[in-house]
C-alpha cells in the first residue's frame, strides 16, 4: 500500500512541476515582451540598472508565482513583515513528526532549510517580496513538522551523555515550540528551576552547510526573492549569518552577554543561558511566561505604549552600548508581562559592529537631527557607503528622500508610529523609481541592520505607539547623553547607577 | 515520506521514454493539440495522474473511462513506419506505463531517496492495477523488477527517434522563453532526466551527456529541491501532502 501510493504521486507531481514550469516559462516570456514594449514607449531612456532591478523583479515574481497569470504587484499591500516567516507553524504536527534522521534531510536538506532561513531574513530585508513569494516561504516554514519525542531525545543524549529524564528532574517530550532548525520543550532542572530547551534538528546543520556551498543556486534564488538588493553582498552576509546561526554555542554566548547586560534592568529581561546544559545543538535559558504579541491587540493603548518604548530602548541601548543588535525583531521573539515589561527571546541571530561601523551611523543621525547639517548628514552617508560619493543630486533631493528614516526622531515632541508610518519607510527603502535610488545601498555589513529597522518599525507601527521618540533616543545617543525624559528612563538611570556600581566592585576585587 | 524530489526528473524522463515509441508518438503528434497548447495538454496529464494517485477509487475509475473512452477514439497511420496504430493498443499503453514506474525508480535512486530493492520489487508489482485501469491486462503488466528489465529490454527493437519525438522533446528541453534564472534551474533537471536515461535511449536522440558526478547530481538535487518548495508554496499542495502522509502512516502501523 505504502509504496504504491508514494510512487504514483511522484508521478503525478513530476507531471505537475514539468507542466508548471512550462507555464512558468511562458508567464515570463509574456511578462518580458511587455517590459519591452513599455521600455519602448518610455523613449530613448538607455537600459539602467534599476530598470534592469525592475525587469528582475517582474521576472522573479512570475518565475515564484508559478502560475501564468498577469497583473498582481507587490508594493500594493501594506507591509505585514511578521505575517512572512514561521509564525502559523506554531501549530505542531505530532502526527508527522520527523522520526529518524533522514526524514529531517528529507524535510529540510536540498535547500529547503537554506530557503527558510533565506526566507526568514529575506521577509525582513526586501519589501520587494511578493504576496506570493512570502507565501511559498511561510509555507515552507508550515511543512516543517516537529521532531517525534525518540528523535528529540536522542540528539539531547548525542550531546550531553545521558537521556533527558534523567538529565533533568522534568521532561516534557512534547514540544512546545517550533524554532526555525530545532524546536523548543519544557523541563525542569535537577536544581528545580524551569527552563525551555532548543533542540536542533539532527543533521541539519551539516545538510544547511552543505547547501550553502552552492552558491551559483543561491544566487539565483536571491535574484528571483530580493531583486531591489545587492544580491552578491546579500548573499555573502546571509551565508555568514546562517552558518553562524547553526552554531548554538554562539546563540549562548550571545543571550549571555545580553542577560547580564540587562540584568536587573527595569523593564528589559533576557532569560539566563545555562551554560552547562548548552551545547552546539542545544540551548538551555530559564523559562519566561507572558502574553504574546497578538495579545497585545487587547490591552489598553497605555500598556501598548509602554511595551514598544522598552523595545525601542532595547534595540538602541543594545546597538550603541553593546555594539550589538538582535537581528530578529519578530514578534514572536517577544513576551509581555505588563507595565512596559518584556521578555526578550532568541538570540540565533546577532550582529556584532565594529567601533567604526557604528561611527557613520551616528554621525548621520547626529548631522541631521542634533546638528541639523544636511551636508554634513550626506557626507556622513557617503562615509558609511550608503550613498554613492558624488552623485548628481542635490543634497535637498538626497535629505528628502532619505529623512523619512528619521522622521520620529528629527524633532522632539510626541510622535504616534502608525502603521501607514512603517509602511511609508519600507516603500520608501524600496522605492527603485526615485531619483535618488539608483545612488543608494547598503553596505554587507549593514544588511542585517537594515532588517532589525524595519522589523522594529513594523513592530512599533503595528502597536500604533505613541512616545517622544527623540527625546528617549537622546538618552541613549552617545552623543547626547540626554536626561531621562520618561518613568521607564528614571527607572533605567537608577539601574545604570546599579551597574556601574556593580562594575567599581567588580574591578575592585 | 512526504514526496519524493525527484518527481519533475522522473516525468520529464518518462516523456523522453514514451516520446520513443513510433505508434504512441503519433498517435499524440496526430490526435493531440499539444503543438497549439502545450501546457493544456500537461495540465490535463497532470489532472488526471493526480486523480488516480489520490483519488477515491470510484473517482479514479471514472477517470480511467474517460481516458479509455478518448483512447478509443485515437487510431491512424503512422507516417513514418506505415504500421497502423490505436491508442487503445495494450502495447502503446503498457509502453507509456513502465516508463513512468521505471523512470520513478531510477530518479528515486539518483536525485531522490531510493528504494530499497524489496521496496522498489513491491512499488512495481502495486504499479500493475494503474495499468490495469486504463486497459492492459493484468497478464502483459511486468510485476517484478527482473520483469521490468526484461520487458524494457524486448521492446527496444519496437523504438526509434521520429522527426515528431525528437522536435517535441527539443520544445520540452528547451521551453522557449524561459528567463535565464529560470533557465538555469531547468538545465538542471534537463541533466538530470537526459543523465538519467538508459545509453540506447540517449544514444536514439544523439544526446551528447556529461556523466552524472556525484557533485552534479548533488547540484541536480539541489535545484529538484528548490523547486518542490515552489511546490508547496501552491495552494493545498502542502495539505494534500500531509493527508497523504498521515495516511501512509496509519497503513504502515497497520500492517
Amino acid at each position: 500500500m505504502t509504496s504504491r501510493r508514494m510512487g504514483r504521486r511522484l508521478a503525478a507531481s513530476g507531471i505537475a512541476i514539468v507542466g508548471s514550469i512550462v507555464l512558468a516559462g511562458l508567464g515570463v516570456a509574456a511578462r518580458r515582451q511587455l517590459g519591452t514594449r513599455r521600455k519602448q514607449a518610455g523613449g530613448s531612456d538607455p537600459a539602467r540598472p534599476i530598470r534592469a532591478a525592475m525587469l528582475r523583479l517582474d521576472r522573479g515574481l512570475a518565475a515564484v508565482r508559478l502560475v501564468a497569470r498577469g497583473g498582481a504587484r507587490y508594493a500594493g499591500s501594506a507591509p505585514r513583515l511578521f505575517a512572512a516567516a514561521g509564525e502559523q507553524r506554531q501549530q505542531l504536527r505530532q502526527d508527522l513528526a520527523l522520526q529518524t534522521a533522514e526524514d529531517v534531510a528529507q524535510t529540510l536538506g536540498a535547500m529547503k532549510g537554506v530557503m527558510m532561513k533565506i526566507g526568514q531574513m529575506a521577509s525582513y530585508v526586501d519589501e520587494g517580496l511578493s504576496p506570493s513569494v512570502r507565501r511559498t516561504l511561510s509555507r515552507l516554514q508550515d511543512s516543517v513538522p516537529p521532531m517525534s519525542a525518540e528523535l528529540a531525545a536522542g540528539v539531547v543524549e548525542e550531546e550531553l551523555g545521558s537521556r533527558p529524564e534523567r538529565l533533568f528532574a522534568e521532561w516534557d517530550p512534547e514540544p512546545i515550540a517550533a524554532a526555525s532548525i530545532g524546536q523548543v520543550h519544557r523541563a525542569i532542572t535537577r536544581d528545580g528551576r524551569a527552563v525551555a530547551v532548543k533542540v536542533q534538528y539532527p543533521g541539519i546543520a551539516e545538510a544547511i552547510a552543505a547547501d550553502l556551498e552552492n552558491v551559483a543556486l543561491l544566487r539565483r534564488m536571491l535574484r528571483i526573492t530580493a531583486p531591489a538588493q545587492d544580491v552578491d553582498a546579500l548573499l555573502a552576509e546571509l551565508r555568514e549569518r546562517i552558518l553562524e546561526e547553526l552554531d548554538y554555542r554562539r546563540e549562548a554566548v550571545n543571550q549571555t552577554l545580553f542577560a547580564e547586560f540587562y540584568e536587573g534592568h527595569p523593564t528589559i529581561c533576557v532569560p539566563k543561558v545555562i551554560g552547562e546544559l548548552s551545547t552546539r545543538r542545544m540551548v538551555t535559558s530559564e523559562l519566561a511566561v507572558g502574553s504574546r504579541f497578538a495579545d497585545l491587540a487587547a490591552m489598553s493603548q497605555y500598556e501598548r505604549d509602554l511595551a514598544a518604548e522598552t523595545i525601542y530602548r532595547f534595540v538602541f541601548r543594545s546597538l550603541y552600548e553593546l555594539h550589538a543588535f538582535n537581528g530578529d525583531p519578530h514578534p514572536g521573539n517577544y513576551l509581555f508581562h505588563g507595565d512596559g515589561r518584556v521578555t526578550f527571546l532568541d538570540f540565533g541571530l546577532v550582529k556584532h559592529f565594529t567601533a567604526g561601523e557604528l561611527y557613520p551611523l551616528m554621525q548621520m543621525a547626529r548631522n541631521l537631527c542634533v546638528r541639523n547639517d544636511p551636508e554634513g548628514f550626506r557626507r556622513s552617508m557617503e562615509l558609511a557607503g550608503f550613498l554613492v560619493p558624488a552623485a548628481p543630486l542635490s543634497t535637498e533631493e538626497v535629505v528628502e528622500h532619505l529623512a523619512v528614516f528619521y522622521a520620529t526622531i528629527r524633532k522632539p515632541g510626541p510622535v504616534t508610529i502608525k502603521p501607514e508610518y512603517s509602511s511609508t519607510v519600507v516603500r520608501r527603502f524600496f522605492d527603485v523609481r526615485s531619483p535618488v535610488a539608483e545612488y543608494v545601498s547598503i553596505p554587507r555589513s549593514y544588511v542585517v541592520l537594515q532588517r532589525i529597522n524595519l522589523g522594529l518599525f513594523a513592530v512599533i507601527g503595528e502597536l500604533s505607539a505613541t512616545a517622544n521618540w527623540r527625546a528617549i533616543a537622546e538618552e541613549i545617543w552617545p552623543f547626547v547623553r540626554g536626561p531621562a525624559s520618561t518613568p521607564m528612563g528614571e527607572a533605567e538611570v537608577a539601574w545604570q547607577a546599579r551597574r556601574s556600581s556593580r562594575q567599581t566592585e567588580a574591578q575592585s576585587l | 515520506m512526504s514526496g519524493d524530489l525527484s518527481a519533475p526528473v522522473a516525468g520529464l524522463r518518462a516523456l523522453l521514454l514514451q516520446a520513443l515509441h513510433p505508434l504512441a508518438m503519433a498517435g499524440v503528434d496526430q490526435h493531440s493539440d499539444w503543438r497549439q497548447d502545450p501546457v493544456g495538454r500537461l495540465a490535463a496529464t497532470s489532472a488526471y495522474l493526480s486523480t488516480v494517485s489520490f483519488g477515491e477509487r470510484a473517482a479514479a475509475e471514472r477517470a480511467a473511462a474517460r481516458v479509455r473512452r478518448i483512447h478509443a477514439t485515437v487510431s491512424g497511420v503512422d507516417e513514418v513506419t506505415g504500421r497502423p496504430y490505436a491508442a487503445s493498443d495494450p502495447a502503446l499503453l503498457l509502453w507509456v506505463h513502465i516508463a513512468l514506474v521505471d523512470s520513478n525508480l531510477v530518479a528515486r535512486s539518483l536525485f531522490g531517496t531510493p528504494l530499497s530493492l524489496p521496496d522498489a520489487d513491491r512499488y512495481v508489482s502495486e504499479m500493475v492495477v494503474a495499468a490495469e485501469l486504463v486497459g492492459v491486462p493484468r497478464a502483459m503488466v511486468p510485476a517484478t523488477l527482473a520483469q521490468l528489465a526484461s520487458y524494457i529490454e524486448a521492446t527496444r527493437a519496437d523504438l526509434m527517434c521520429t522527426r515528431a519525438a525528437s522536435e517535441s522533446m527539443a520544445f520540452l528541453l528547451d521551453p522557449a522563453g524561459l528567463d535565464e534564472d529560470i533557465a538555469e534551474i531547468w538545465q538542471d533537471i534537463r541533466a538530470g532526466a537526459v543523465g538519467s536515461l538508459p545509453d540506447w535511449a540517449a544514444e536514439l536522440y544523439g544526446f551528447e551527456r556529461a556523466p552524472l558526478t556525484p557533485e552534479r547530481r548533488t547540484e541536480i538535487r539541489q535545484a529538484l529541491g528548490v523547486l518542490d518548495a515552489v511546490y508547496i508554496g501552491e495552494p493545498g499542495v502542502l495539505e494534500a501532502r500531509q493527508r497523504i502522509a498521515v495516511r501512509v502512516r496509519a497503513a504502515h502501523q497497520h500492517t
